[in-house]
């Protein structure tokens, strides 16, 4: 007898949870979503901290970011052989690639670039900051997940998304702090 | 229609053969390239390709077609049956025959299929952009007037708002976050404007980089490829849902429509 109590008040804050899960308005968007089509449902999903960055339009509340946070540091991954400053040469060319960095889409770099954009920080002169090891690291990570370091940043998260692997990632840090690279170039 | 057809063949050949000579050059500001690119065809061709899909979707509205064999002329914009000027300055908006937000291209096909007796797919893409081309050219440089009032309207606003700010692919892209957060700057050598100031304000238009008519729905679909998520089907509810949300924030920003059908790169 108790024990039937006990699981029908479990079903009941199951089907609650469901419940508040899903408002009617989140309920009719992907209604909306999935008249899309398959392909385009698939691409629109999101993962739990995407979904948060778009319900807050990118502003945290303070109380969320250090979670936040935790969970993305978790997701960088280092080269095998520990070396974050790769082969500058092929950094540049995943820098540039539109299918691999795309950084140019937003960001200055090389300044003889004539298409960069202008939406992110510019990078020109990018390794005046020396080539310690917390820079190396700080500059890894931003490139590998962009939202371990600034919640919700505009900055995609290319290691996290398999876009750059780990030293793919060395390799576009390179191309920032390398002194020989072409970002640094005196002027 | 032969003779039109031949017409726009060669125009679209001799665009080919412009925009080939042009990326030799690497024109470095992209407004005054439009410029210069519709300056030319006014000069060679005297006429722009815009015009040329207009004049082509004229001809089909007025054409009877379809299983009922009968024209376009009754179709109802929101303004009344057959009234074209200005129609676009009001849409997307709610149509109680469909009980659906329609924008323009979704309604030309809705009208297709209930006046005309088309399936829905066997309605072409071509002829629904030269339609929409040509509804749209009696909008030409009109303000905008989208103001969501019916309930279904602004539930079809709030699902575009949400659309706008929703994060996903593996880029972790939204439409905010170049065309809000950094509105007035550039994604490579492209400006890039927010719904307020005027964002969607020259569709459909011609582009001449890709020398083809971009109707709204065309130029939403390229940028979710260009954020790597896959398109929506055509018709669909994302594009009327984001249509309306920018065109009711470029009403509150106070702005006009371009020439109809645009030109620009």
């Amino acid at each position: 007898m108790r024990k039937r109590y006990v699981l029908g008040l479990l079903a009941i804050l199951l089907a609650g949870l469901t419940f508040s899960q899903q408002t009617p308005f989140q309920q009719r968007l992907q209604q909306a979503i999935k008249s899309g089509g398959s392909k385009f449902a698939e691409t629109m999903r999101q993962d739990p901290d995407q979904a948060l960055c778009s319900q807050y339009r990118n502003k945290l509340p303070a109380e969320l970011v250090p979670a936040f946070l935790e969970r993305q540091r978790k997701l960088i991954k280092y080269p095998a052989d520990g070396k974050l400053l790769g082969d500058w040469k092929q950094g540049e060319a995943l820098f540039t690639n539109p299918r691999k960095g795309n950084c140019y889409a937003c960001h200055t770099g090389d300044p003889r670039e004539p298409g960069a954009g202008n939406m992110g920080t510019g990078l020109v002169g990018y390794g005046a900051r020396g080539t310690s090891e917390a820079v190396v690291k700080y500059t890894y990570d931003k490139i590998y997940n962009a939202w371990a370091t600034m919640p919700c940043s505009l900055m995609y998260r290319a290691g996290y998304h398999g876009i750059l692997t780990p030293e793919e990632t060395a390799h576009v840090t390179a191309f920032l702090l390398d002194p020989a690279s072409p970002v640094n170039a005196k002027r | 229609m032969r003779n039109r057809s031949l017409w726009i063949g060669f125009l679209l050949a001799l665009g080919l053969g412009l925009s080939i000579a042009l990326t030799q050059q690497q024109p470095l500001d992209p407004y005054k390239e439009a410029e210069r690119q519709r300056e030319l065809f006014r000069q060679t061709a005297g006429i722009l390709p815009g015009e040329l899909y207009a004049a082509q979707g004229e001809e089909l509205f007025a054409k009877k077609r379809g299983p009922k064999n009968t024209s376009l002329e009754a179709c109802d914009f929101g303004l009344g049956p057959g009234k074209l000027e200005g129609a676009l300055t009001q849409l997307p908006r709610y149509f109680a025959d469909t009980r659906r937000v329609e924008d323009l291209e979704t309604r030309i096909v809705s009208c297709m299929v209930r006046l005309q007796g088309f399936r829905p797919e066997e309605i072409k893409r071509d002829d629904v952009k030269a339609l929409t081309a040509y509804v749209a050219s009696k909008s030409s440089e009109m303000p905008i007037n989208v103001v969501p009032k019916t309930s279904q309207e602004i539930a079809m606003y709030n699902i575009g708002r949400e659309l706008w700010f929703h994060r996903a692919g593996d880029r972790d892209m939204n439409c905010a976050i170049c065309h809000d957060s950094y509105a007035g700057r550039k994604v490579r050598l492209s400006p890039v404007r927010s719904p307020l100031q005027g964002l969607s304000n020259e569709w459909p238009a011609y582009r001449f980089e890709a020398d083809k008519l971009y109707t709204l729905q065309d130029r939403i679909a390229f940028c979710y490829e260009s954020i790597g998520i896959a398109a929506p089907e055509f018709y669909s509810e994302p594009y009327i849902a984001l249509s309306i949300y920018m065109l009711a924030e470029a009403t509150r920003g106070k702005n006009k429509f371009t020439e109809l059908p645009g030109f620009t790169r």
